[in-house]
Formats: C-alpha cells, structure tokens, sequence
C-alpha cells in the first residue's frame, strides 16, 4: 500500500522536476523583497505606494504565467504534460492562513509588538515545507532544508541594531517596526538566494539529463 | 472461504495488475496527463503501455483524448468517474486483505 501512496504523491513532486517551481517562489521572495524594499525607502505619496497591490498581483501573474510559458517549452515535450486536480480545499486553507497572518501582523504593528522574533522563525515552516514539497525527491535538497533553517536562526538571532538599520529608512518611526521589516527583507532575500541555487541546478540537471523524444507521435 | 479470503478474490483485476495499477494510481492523483508523462513515470515501452490503456480504456475507467501540442501529435488521458470509484474500491479492499 505504501507504494501506492508514493505513486499517488509523485505527480505532486513532478511539479519541480525541472527546479521551475523553486525558480518561481524565488522570484517570487525577490519581488517580495524589492517591493518591500521600495516601500520602505520611497516618500509617502510616491507611485510605489499607490500600486504595490497591483505590482504583487502583476507579479504573482508574470510567475504564473512566465513558469507555464517555460514548462510548456522545455518540460512537457521532455518528460510530458500534466494538469493537476483543483484542490479548493488546499487553497480556501492557504487563503484563510494568509488572512489570518495578515490580521495578526496588523494587530501587532497597531499595538507596537515585538514580531521580529516570530517572523524570522516562520522560516522554519518555510524549510519544513521546503522539505515537504521538493526535498523528499530529491536528496541533495535536504542540504537546502538545512541551509533555510540555519538562515532562519541567524537571522533570529542578528543584533538587533543590525535588522533595524535595514529598516531604518522607512517611514515608519517606530523601531520595533523597523526591526520587523528589516527581518522580513533579510528573511526573504536569504530564502530567494537559497531557491535560486536550488532551483538552478535542479534546471541545469533537468536539462542536461532529458531530451525530447523523436517527434513520431505518441 | 473466509472473508479476508474473498476480499482478495474480489480486487479488481483491471486495475489489480503492477502497469495498470501504476497508471490508475498516477493518473488518479491529477485532473489529466499525457502519454509521454506515464511513460517517463512508469518506465514502459510504448507498446507496452498503449497495451496497458487501451485495457483501461475498455473497462471504462480511462478516457483518452488525441489531440495536437503545436503539430506534436498528443495523447491525453484522464481517469473516469468510474475509474475513480473503482480505484477507491480497489484501495480499500486491498487494506482490508492486508
């Protein structure tokens, strides 16, 4: 039976056979952080300001859309085509974690709290997820896993001064604030760095080790 | 005959052998894939797994759609709703004769 339900998890691992789902979520980080890092550095009433949500939803899009574009260049004449099974399940529970996160990170700028710590430590749901959803195919990945968690508790663990000095141009005066966006840069920043790596030599391997069959038909 | 006995009697043996068992299990785990993809994932040949599906398709629990990816001919295949309740029936039984 076990082996069955390994048949039955493939198709979710084949999703990064060719590294292009770390390359998209490290994008993603790195948009993430350069948005971030505008916001933080430009004036109040600058553009930034007033089309950050339409740059994360033009970013998500260009992710979506940019990673179908590639796959259906490069991986489906490979090594095939699949179209996964909508989970609306899966993402009625990611949105409602997202509120949920959102909600909680307003409570806390609103009441001053200290979340830095928490912020930081989520990177290791990021590596447990990280392990979950590309490492269990991939061994090497595990290093990964371990350099993301490693991150994480340097980045905990940074001088305070430091993580404030990254914020410290934000608008923002409060330096609590400061230190929780700072934390949040430097989190994605080392996430993006690590999926980039990852997901470069998953697609330097992928390509180097498939080839598209002769084209006689199927 | 007990009925451990008779559950195992009872498996559905379209789906009860290793190809087709590997088939239904990866197709059962998507909305659809392609040949190609079940070829890289089960490691047949081509015959063997043309073989493979059309048995599928016979017992009502594949459906196969021919299509173009570009001037690529493509052959797309997508478990049935009987396909589905049959696989769910074989996992079940099949944990009950364990």
């Amino acid at each position: 039976m076990d082996q069955v339900g390994n048949l039955l998890h493939r198709p979710r691992l084949y999703y990064n056979v060719d590294g292009l789902g770390e390359l998209g979520a490290s994008v993603m980080c790195l948009g993430f952080a350069l948005l971030l890092w505008l916001l933080m550095r430009s004036p109040a009433d600058s553009i930034w300001h007033r089309i950050s949500f339409f740059a994360f939803v033009g970013l998500a899009l260009l992710i979506r859309y940019g990673t179908k574009a590639v796959k259906t260049r490069i991986t489906y004449p490979r090594t095939g085509f699949v179209e996964y099974r909508r989970q609306w399940h899966t993402s009625a529970i990611a949105a409602a974690l997202g509120a949920l996160g959102t909600v909680g990170l307003a409570v806390g700028f609103r009441r001053h709290w200290d979340m830095s710590m928490l912020a930081s430590l989520t990177g290791l749901v990021f590596a447990a997820s990280y392990g979950y959803n590309f490492a269990r195919a991939v061994r090497w990945k595990w290093v990964i896993v371990g350099a993301i968690a490693v991150a994480t508790f340097v980045i905990a663990f940074l001088p305070a001064d430091v993580l404030r000095a990254l914020g410290s141009e934000s608008p923002v005066a409060h330096p609590d604030r400061a230190k929780l966006l700072g934390t949040i840069l430097l989190s994605l920043m080392a996430y993006a760095t690590m999926l980039l790596i990852s997901g470069g030599i998953s697609f330097w391997l992928y390509l180097r080790h498939t080839q598209a069959p002769a084209q006689e038909g199927q | 005959m007990n009925q451990q006995i008779r559950t195992i009697a009872d498996l559905d043996r379209v789906i009860h052998e290793p190809g087709r068992l590997m088939i239904v299990a990866l197709l059962f785990a998507v909305d659809r894939a392609d040949f190609l993809y079940l070829q890289h994932e089960t490691g047949m040949n081509k015959g063997t797994l043309s073989s493979h599906l059309s048995r599928l398709e016979e017992a009502g629990y594949v459906a196969v759609t021919k299509t173009y990816r570009g001037k690529v001919p493509q052959t797309l295949l997508r478990l049935t709703g009987a396909g589905r309740k049959a696989f769910e029936q074989y996992r079940r039984n099949l944990k009950e004769a364990l």
